[in-house]
């Protein structure tokens, strides 16, 4: 399988960025040229030259070194909230799918009124609650998209439930939560994979837009939303300022999408465009 | 037909009261005294309470909670704490701002996507469609603040042809406002542009091999009419739930779009309003926000039911 996942270029690429990526998160204080949140107010907003590879902000902070840690901040929040939006989705969807009536109903209902929101509106609302910390942004983006995860394991669950290895299994007196766990969930793997490469993919871009609007990590931590907020200022005088930051960003989520686009393709051929 | 579209608004309203309830919640989820979250550490005693009066604090939860509903079924979402404005006035006049944006928005990404889409489709695995998927992938790896701010950069601040600041509404000068309008609409609307344009490609792939295009083939019809008359219109009803779905990521897109761009619109607001602690402005704009994409939501998939009659029967 796995080379069938070399096989795509584009995947690939992908997988390369990530690793990169991942790589940078565990480097960073090898690769950063100076301390990111070192001001430096003899060099403030300079334009970007050998000291400075991507020039400095309004406080003479490097912002190479900013963007490279940066890359822990908005990585780790990301997989942070997925693997939180995965285990409460899979709880959740598969308690729903296996009782089903009532408890599904109720359920499903709630997951619909969560998804009723507009993604980046409800993280706003709950961190507007919750306060700016880089463990409510978890908490705000979990809950944004455990839903998601919740509906696709309560819909494996239901589509194997009624099999006949599932009967026999009960008429062996296996317990539910083993059945549950053994039986069905592994079914659900391949989606759901699928699905933590999208969420992961959303969940930067969402953490970076928080971070832009304030909601985010609080400052002076470098995310690269937190980054490009403060570039908005000064526009007209720093341009350099806005590029690199976003490019780190998208050069990520490019990843996620790319590796995920490939895995897609593997694993559940029927979505394949 | 009609007790299809009966059934689907009835449907809504258990969901609506469930998305009233968690934004209720909201202001009682905040650790500490809500009076004193929203009027700050230093507000006197005599604020206090009088804010506790005004929102009836005092007195149990789900009495709370029925006297909000109540108000709110009529309309009144309450009073802006900095303002002192009702709330509804102010997400009224904000509103339109935002439903401009997001409708030119959709114009903008449907006007790219669906031919973009039917091209790759019709050239599957060409050059072309290399280079669509290429496009479709970066467009949705493109954070949209970061693509405002380029775009103000080079187009407004660089090549001064849009202004960078200020606001002209569509409704008082229809050309002046649509300049201001222009890059706020495209930045918003690219994401969506790639997500539909997949959507498109995909669905034409799958309806391009089906039986009845054959025929129209075989009966002569030229190319193009079987493209647009015949496949498009099967293609497109899949393609109107992922806009439905899409329009949520509009209306909270919108709400970065207004603030890199400062547009007056609702989204900003509703920014504006968290760092303010003006949480009755926040709950209402929230619960409008939420009102308007289950709205939306439902009217896409009644136009579904209308293009695909199976769906009525399930």
């Amino acid at each position: 399988m796995f080379r069938r996942i070399l096989a795509n270029r584009m995947g690939l690429i992908g997988l390369m960025v990530i690793m990169a990526n991942v790589v940078l998160i565990f480097v960073a204080p090898w690769v950063a040229t100076h301390n990111p949140l070192q001001i430096d107010i003899l060099h403030q907003a300079a334009p970007p030259s050998k000291a400075f590879l991507f020039g400095t902000d309004e406080f003479g902070r490097d912002i190479f070194s900013r963007v490279v840690y940066g890359a822990r901040i908005s990585l780790s929040i990301s997989v942070l909230s997925v693997l939180a939006a995965l285990l409460s989705g899979v709880i959740m969807g598969g308690i729903s799918g296996y009782y089903g009536h009532w408890v599904d109903n109720i359920i499903m209902r709630c997951m619909d009124a969560l998804m009723s929101f507009p993604a980046i509106l409800l993280a706003i609302a709950i961190m507007a609650v919750l306060g700016a910390h880089e463990y409510n942004v978890v908490i705000a983006l979990g809950t944004v998209y455990f839903p998601r995860f919740a509906r696709l394991v309560r819909g494996s669950v239901l589509s194997v439930k009624e099999k006949e290895f599932v009967e026999a299994a009960l008429a062996m007196g296996t317990s539910d939560l083993v059945i549950i766990f053994r039986h069905i969930l592994p079914n659900c793997l391949a989606p759901l994979i699928v699905q933590v490469t999208a969420s992961l993919a959303y969940a930067i871009l969402a953490e970076a837009a928080l971070s832009f609007l304030g909601l985010g990590a609080p400052p002076p931590a470098p995310s690269w939303g937190n980054i490009l907020s403060d570039a908005r200022n000064f526009m007209m005088y720093a341009p350099w300022m806005t590029v690199f930051p976003g490019v780190a960003i998208t050069l990520s989520v490019l990843g996620f999408n790319l590796f995920g686009d490939a895995l897609r393709d593997v694993l559940d051929p029927r979505l394949r465009t | 037909m009609i007790k299809y579209c009966v059934k689907r608004i009835i449907y809504l309203i258990p969901t609506l009261m469930l998305v009233a309830i968690m934004i209720f919640s909201l202001i009682h989820l905040i650790p500490g005294d809500p009076a004193s979250v929203m009027l700050g550490a230093d507000a006197t005693e005599e604020d206090l309470n009088a804010i506790r009066q005004e929102l009836g604090l005092e007195k149990p939860i789900a009495t709370q909670f029925g006297l909000w509903l109540g108000k709110v079924i009529k309309g009144d979402f309450g009073i802006s704490i900095q303002t002192k404005i009702p709330v509804m006035q102010s997400i009224k006049e904000r509103f339109s701002v935002t439903l401009i944006l997001t409708t030119l928005a959709m114009i903008f990404s449907l006007i790219i996507a669906i031919p973009s889409g039917i091209m790759a489709a019709v050239y599957q695995n060409s050059r072309k469609d290399y280079l669509f998927m290429l496009g479709s992938i970066l467009g949705v790896s493109i954070p949209g603040f970061w693509l405002g701010l380029i775009a103000l950069l080079v187009f407004s601040v660089k090549l001064g042809w849009f202004p960078s600041t200020g606001f002209v509404s569509i409704s008082e000068n229809v050309l002046e406002g649509f300049r201001y309008m222009i890059l706020p609409s495209i930045t918003l609307g690219l994401f969506m542009a790639a997500v539909v344009a997949r959507m498109i490609r995909s669905s034409m792939l799958e309806v391009l091999r089906l039986e009845y295009v054959t025929h129209a083939r075989a009966k002569g019809l030229s190319e193009w009419k079987v493209i647009t008359k015949h496949a498009l219109k099967t293609a497109f009803a899949p393609t109107l739930t992922t806009i439905g779905i899409q329009y949520g990521f509009l209306l909270g897109g919108a709400v970065v779009t207004e603030t890199v761009f400062s547009l007056p619109g609702l989204g900003k607001y509703v920014v504006v309003s968290i760092y303010m602690r003006d949480y009755p402005v926040v709950q209402g704009c929230i619960l409008f926000i939420a009102i308007v994409y289950c709205v939306a939501n439902l009217v896409v998939d009644l136009l579904y039911s209308y293009f695909d009659p199976r769906v009525r029967y399930e």
